[in-house]
C-alpha cells in the first residue's frame, strides 16, 4: 500500500478510487486482520464507508441479490475481525436499510417511507445528512435520487414513526404506519401495504439511491453520536459530584465536558495501565502527540478532546488498583465500552470489572454511555470468546525487567466481560434506559432476519 | 495600577490603616481636608501613614512600583499646575481607582468630586515629602495584598481535596534536623524505609549501646531516650502496626524492669527479651504460618497472589518445597511492583508462575483456586489493612466464591478500627506515578509537568481496607480464624 494505513488514509483511497470495490474490500479486511483499524468507532466508520461504496457499484436489478452481497462483504469483514462487534452491527443496520427500502418500494413510487430509511434514530432538524455534499463520488445518483424523490420535511417523521418503523413485522407496522401517514399526504393504506407482496424487482440505480441515503444517515450518525449522547449529560451529573472514570472513551470525556459547561464537578480517573495509561494520560493533560504516527484513535481524540482539566474540572489521576479504596467516596462511575451484548453485558476494556464490582459494593450507581451502534443483537454465551489479548510486553514493562522473559508466564487481556446486572444506567443516543430496557432498543435498531449473521447466509 | 501616588496614598491609607472602614467613613476626612484646607489634612495623611509597620525593607519590586507611582504623580502635578480641570480628569480619577480597589462602591458625592485643585497639589507635595520621610507604607499595603493573592493563585493546590488529612504526614528525605539523640543504627533503618517499603519489625538494638547515666534509674531515661528514636522513625514514614506493637511492648518492658537491678543485669534482660520477642513473634510466628499455610495449598490447585508478602512467599516456597504441584498467578500494581520480585523468586525456585497487572485480575481470578493475601495489619473490625489493590483482588475473589486467605502474623492485629481506606492510609508522593523516563524517547511523557496543569491532581495511596467479608479465614501463629476473631486474638497476644 502506499498510504499510511489507517482509517483516514482508507477513507482516503476510497474517495480516490471509486471503481475497485474488490480493492477496497481486501484493504480494509487487511486493515481489520492486522488491528492497523480498531475500536469500535473507527470499524463502524470504516464498514459504513466500504458498504455505501459496494452498494453504489452494485449492478444487480433486486433487492434479494443487493441483500446477498451485502451479506457476503459483511462475512468477510466479520471473519476478518470477528471481536469488533461494531462491524456487524454497521451490516446489520445496513441489512435492515435495505430491507426497508425494499418494503417500502413494493408500494410504488407515490409514497416513499422515509423514515425507515434511517432505522431507530430520533430525527432532528439538521441531522439529515446534506444529499449532494457527502456524495462527492457520485453526483450522478444524487441527481437521479433528487428527481425520484419528493422533499421531504423532517417534520413530517414523529419519535414514534421513526422508532417503530423499523421493528418489521407486519404487526407492528401495521400499527405504526398510520401513524407516520396521517401528516403525509396520498399515504396508502395500512392494509394494502399489508398486503402487497414482496416486490423484487426495481430499478437498480433508484434502490441503491435511496440505500445510500439510509448509509449517509448511519455514518451522519455515527458522526454526531456523541454530541447527541453528550445532552443528556446534564440530566445525570450534579453539582460538586465526584465521578469516576476509566480509560479513554472520547464519549465519555465528551459527556463530562458538556457538563462541565453547566457544572462543577470532580472526575477521578483511573488511568488503564497498561494498555491505554498513555492514552488515558494525553487524553487527560491535553498534550496529544505532535504529529499523528499513525494511530487513528490518537489523532481522533487530538482533533475533538478539549481535556476537562481546561474546563475547570478537577480531574484526580488514581492507579487502576485505588478504584475500592475511593469507591467509597465517589457519586457515580461513568464508563464506556467496547460493545454491548443482547443481555446487558458489556464487552469494556479490561480493568472496568473491578470497576463496575466495586461500584456494586459501595451501592455507587454506573452508567454507561454508548453509541447504539454497540449495541449487539446476538445473545452469546462464551463470553471469552470476545476477549482480545494484548502484548505480553506491556505488562512486563520496563526493559530492566527483561531477565523475567521467558521464566514467567504473562497474560495480558484488554477487555472484560462486565455482567449487565452491574450497569444501572445506559445512555445512548436515543437516550437514557434502563438495562432490562435494552432489548428493546435493540428490537428496535435491527430487523430479527440479520440477528444472525454468520448462519443467514 | 492607580495613576496618582500621593493621592492614592492619602485615600489608600486612611481606610487601610483604621482597618476598612466603610467607605462613607473615608470620605468625608476627604471632605474635610478639601473643605477646610486649615485643618491639617495632610498631617493627618502623615500620622496615618506612619505606623510603626511601615519600617520594613522594601523589595525590588515594590522599588520599582514606588518609581512609577512617582512619575505618575509627577505627570500629574503637571497637569495640576497646567490648569486642567480637576474635577473628572486628575483627582476624580486616582480617588475612584483607590475606592475601587478597596471595593468600595459608594458613588463620588458631589463634594467628592469638587475637591479644590490646591489642597490636593499640597497634598500630594506633603504626600511625597512623607513617602521619603518614612517608609511609603501606603504602597506595601496596596500592592502587597493582590500580589499576594497573584501567589496564592499561581501555586495551586495539588492535594486531593479528600485525603488533604493525610498530606500532613511529613516525610522525611533527608537526615537533617534530626535530633543529635537518634542513635546511627535507627538513623539507618530509617533510610531505608525512606527507600524500600520494608517492614521493618523493630529494630531497637540501640538498648545494646546504651549505657544509663549515672544519677538517673534505667527505666525513666530509657523511655525518655526512646521517644526521639520513635518520632524518626514515624517522621521517616509513619509507624507500621506492628512497629507500633513492638515499641509498645518495649515501653512496658522497660517500664517492668526493677529499679534496684543493676544496670548491667537489666541490660542483658532487656535485649534477651527483645531478641527472644523477635524469634517469637515474627521468625517462628512466620515459620508457623508458612507451614499452616502451605499444608492449605493442595495438587493442583492455583494459587493467586497480590505483591508481595513476605509470609506468603514463604508458603508458596515451602508448599513447593514439600513437592505439592501447583500454579501461582501473581498480581501486580503499578507503581511499586512489587509482584515482580516474588516472581523472581519463585521463578528461581522452579514455580510454575503467571503474573499480570490489576487489569488482568477479573479475567485470571477465573483460573484460581485460592487466594493468598499478606497484611500490613488486621483491624480488629476484621478488616484487612493492606497494599492498595488487595481489596480489589479480594473482592474479585469472593465474587467467584474462591477462598480468600490472609496469611498474618499476630503483631499485625491491632484494637484500631477503619471502615474506609481514606479516614487512615499514607499517601505516595505523586512523583512516583510518572512513567519511567526512557533513553532516546524524543518525546515526553504527557504527565511529565502535571504541576503545572492545573486543576489536574495525582494521588497514589499506600494502603486500602479489604471489608471483612471478603476474607474467609485468617491463618497466624495461634492458628487459622475467621476475621471475626482478630480482636480476641489481638488481646491474647498482648497478655502473652
Amino acid at each position: 500500500m502506499s498510504f499510511a494505513p489507517n482509517l483516514s488514509s482508507f477513507l482516503g483511497s476510497l474517495k480516490e478510487s471509486p471503481t475497485n470495490v474488490e480493492l477496497s474490500l481486501q484493504t480494509l479486511v487487511d486493515l481489520f486482520k492486522r488491528r492497523q483499524i480498531r475500536g469500535s468507532r473507527q470499524c463502524a466508520i470504516a464498514t459504513a464507508h466500504l458498504l455505501k461504496q459496494v452498494i453504489r457499484r452494485f449492478k444487480a436489478r433486486d433487492t434479494v441479490s443487493l441483500i446477498k452481497r451485502v451479506q457476503d462483504v459483511g462475512q468477510k469483514l466479520t471473519d476478518a475481525q470477528p471481536k469488533e462487534l461494531a462491524i456487524s452491527n454497521i451490516i446489520r443496520r445496513i441489512l435492515g436499510v435495505i430491507r426497508d427500502e425494499a418494503d417500502g418500494d413494493k408500494e410504488g413510487d407515490a409514497f416513499q417511507n422515509y423514515s425507515s430509511s434511517e432505522p431507530g434514530t430520533p430525527r432532528k432538524k439538521g441531522s439529515m445528512s446534506p444529499p449532494q455534499g457527502q456524495q462527492n463520488g457520485v453526483p450522478v445518483i444524487a441527481d437521479l435520487e433528487a428527481l425520484h424523490r419528493p422533499p421531504l420535511l423532517t417534520s413530517h417523521t414523529s419519535y414514534m414513526a421513526s422508532t417503530n418503523g423499523p421493528i418489521v413485522t407486519s404487526m407492528f407496522s401495521l400499527l405504526s404506519q398510520p401513524l407516520s401517514d396521517t401528516s403525509t399526504p396520498g399515504s396508502q393504506s395500512p392494509a394494502q401495504q399489508l398486503y402487497s407482496s414482496f416486490n423484487p424487482t426495481l430499478r437498480p440505480q433508484e434502490l441503491s439511491a435511496e440505500v445510500i441515503d439510509g448509509i449517509d444517515e448511519i455514518i451522519d450518525e455515527l458522526d454526531n453520536m456523541d454530541d447527541q449522547i453528550a445532552s443528556y449529560a446534564i440530566d445525570h451529573i450534579h453539582s460538586n459530584e465526584i465521578i469516576l472514570t476509566h480509560g479513554t472513551s472520547l464519549t465519555v470525556q465528551r459527556f463530562l465536558l458538556r457538563a462541565a459547561s453547566k457544572r462543577r464537578f470532580t472526575v477521578i480517573h483511573a488511568e488503564g495501565y497498561p494498555n491505554q495509561h498513555h492514552e488515558t494520560h494525553a487524553t487527560i493533560t491535553g498534550k496529544h502527540k505532535a504529529s499523528s504516527d499513525g494511530d487513528p484513535d490518537q489523532s481522533d481524540v487530538q482533533r475533538f478532546a478539549k481535556p476537562l482539566i481546561e474546563a475547570g474540572i478537577t480531574v484526580v489521576l488514581i492507579p487502576d488498583a485505588a478504584v475500592f479504596a475511593l469507591m467509597s467516596r465517589v457519586n457515580k462511575v461513568i464508563l464506556g465500552t467496547h460493545a454491548v451484548l443482547a443481555n446487558g453485558g458489556l464487552i469494556a476494556s479490561a480493568g472496568v470489572k473491578s470497576i463496575a464490582l466495586a461500584a456494586r459494593e459501595h451501592r455507587t450507581p454506573v452508567v454507561v454511555v454508548t453509541g447504539v451502534y454497540k449495541l449487539c443483537p446476538t445473545f452469546v454465551f462464551d463470553f471469552d470468546s470476545f476477549i482480545e489479548y494484548g502484548e505480553p510486553g506491556c505488562v512486563l514493562g520496563c526493559a530492566e525487567d527483561s531477565d523475567l522473559i521467558g521464566k514467567v508466564d504473562v497474560e495480558n487481556p484488554l477487555h472484560d466481560y462486565v455482567e449487565g446486572e452491574l450497569v444501572d444506567l445506559f445512555i445512548t443516543n436515543l437516550g437514557g434506559h434502563a438495562p432490562f430496557s435494552l432489548s428493546s432498543v435493540i428490537t428496535e435498531q435491527y430487523r430479527s432476519e440479520d440477528t444472525d449473521l454468520a448462519v443467514g447466509n | 495600577m492607580p495613576p496618582a501616588e500621593t493621592s492614592q496614598a492619602t485615600h489608600d491609607t486612611e481606610p487601610k490603616t483604621s482597618a476598612q472602614p466603610s467607605a462613607s467613613q473615608g470620605q468625608p476626612t476627604n471632605g474635610s481636608t478639601a473643605t477646610h484646607p486649615s485643618t491639617p489634612g495632610p498631617s493627618s495623611v502623615q500620622a496615618a501613614a506612619t505606623p510603626p509597620a511601615n519600617e520594613e525593607k522594601l523589595s525590588n519590586a515594590e522599588l520599582k512600583k514606588r518609581a512609577k507611582a512617582e512619575k505618575q504623580a509627577k505627570r500629574a502635578q503637571k497637569k495640576a499646575d497646567e490648569g486642567v480641570p480637576p474635577t473628572q480628569t486628575g483627582p476624580s480619577n486616582p480617588l475612584r481607582s483607590a475606592q475601587q480597589q478597596q471595593r468600595q462602591r459608594a458613588p463620588p458625592t458631589p463634594r467628592e468630586a469638587s475637591i479644590p485643585l490646591p489642597s490636593l497639589a499640597t497634598t500630594r507635595q506633603q504626600g511625597r515629602q512623607t513617602q521619603s520621610q518614612t517608609r511609603p507604607l501606603p504602597h506595601r499595603l496596596a500592592h502587597s495584598t493582590p500580589q499576594s493573592q497573584q501567589e496564592t493563585q499561581v501555586v495551586e493546590n495539588k492535594n486531593v481535596a479528600l485525603f488533604e488529612h493525610l498530606y500532613k504526614q511529613p516525610r522525611r528525605t533527608t537526615i537533617a534536623g534530626v535530633s543529635k539523640d537518634v542513635y546511627r543504627d535507627v538513623l539507618a533503618e530509617g533510610k531505608s524505609r525512606l527507600k524500600h517499603y520494608a517492614e521493618p519489625a523493630d529494630n531497637i538494638q540501640m538498648i545494646e549501646s546504651y549505657v544509663t547515666p549515672p544519677g538517673t534509674s534505667l527505666p525513666r531515661n530509657l523511655t525518655l531516650l526512646l521517644s526521639p528514636q520513635i518520632e524518626y522513625l514515624g517522621s521517616c514514614r509513619s509507624l507500621s502496626m506492628s512497629t507500633r506493637n513492638a515499641i509498645r511492648w518495649l515501653k512496658l518492658l522497660i517500664n517492668d524492669v526493677d529499679i534496684e537491678t543493676a544496670e548491667e543485669k537489666a541490660k542483658s534482660d532487656l535485649c534477651e527479651a527483645i531478641d527472644n520477642f523477635i524469634r517469637e513473634k515474627i521468625i517462628i510466628a512466620d515459620q508457623l504460618i508458612a507451614s499452616m499455610a502451605s499444608s492449605k495449598i493442595k495438587d493442583g490447585d492455583t494459587i493467586l497472589t497480590y505483591a508481595k508478602s513476605k509470609v506468603v512467599t514463604k508458603t508458596l516456597l515451602q508448599a513447593h518445597a514439600q513437592g505439592t504441584k501447583f500454579k501461582v498467578i501473581v498480581i501486580d500494581s503499578r507503581p511499586l511492583f512489587e509482584g515482580k520480585e516474588l516472581v523472581q523468586e519463585l521463578a528461581a525456585a522452579g514455580l510454575d508462575v503467571q503474573y499480570s497487572l490489576t487489569h488482568a485480575i477479573s479475567h485470571l481470578m477465573q483460573s484460581a483456586s485460592k487466594v493468598f493475601l499478606g497484611a500490613h495489619a488486621m483491624l480488629s473490625n476484621g478488616r484487612l489493612y493492606s497494599r492498595i489493590g488487595t481489596a480489589v483482588v479480594a473482592m474479585n475473589a469472593s465474587k467467584l466464591a474462591k477462598p480468600v486467605i490472609v496469611c498474618c502474623e499476630s503483631i499485625k492485629f491491632t484494637d484500631q478500627l477503619a471502615l474506609d481506606s481514606i479516614v487512615t492510609n499514607e499517601i505516595v508522593p505523586p512523583n512516583e506515578l510518572l512513567l519511567p523516563e526512557r533513553e532516546g524517547q524524543e518525546r515526553k511523557q504527557a504527565l511529565a509537568s502535571w504541576r503545572e496543569l492545573p486543576n489536574l491532581q495525582l494521588l497514589d495511596l499506600m494502603y486500602d481496607v479489604t471489608p471483612a467479608d471478603y476474607i474467609d479465614m485468617v491463618i497466624t501463629e495461634y492458628g487459622s480464624l475467621p476475621p471475626s476473631s482478630v480482636i480476641s486474638i489481638y488481646r491474647l497476644s498482648l497478655s502473652t
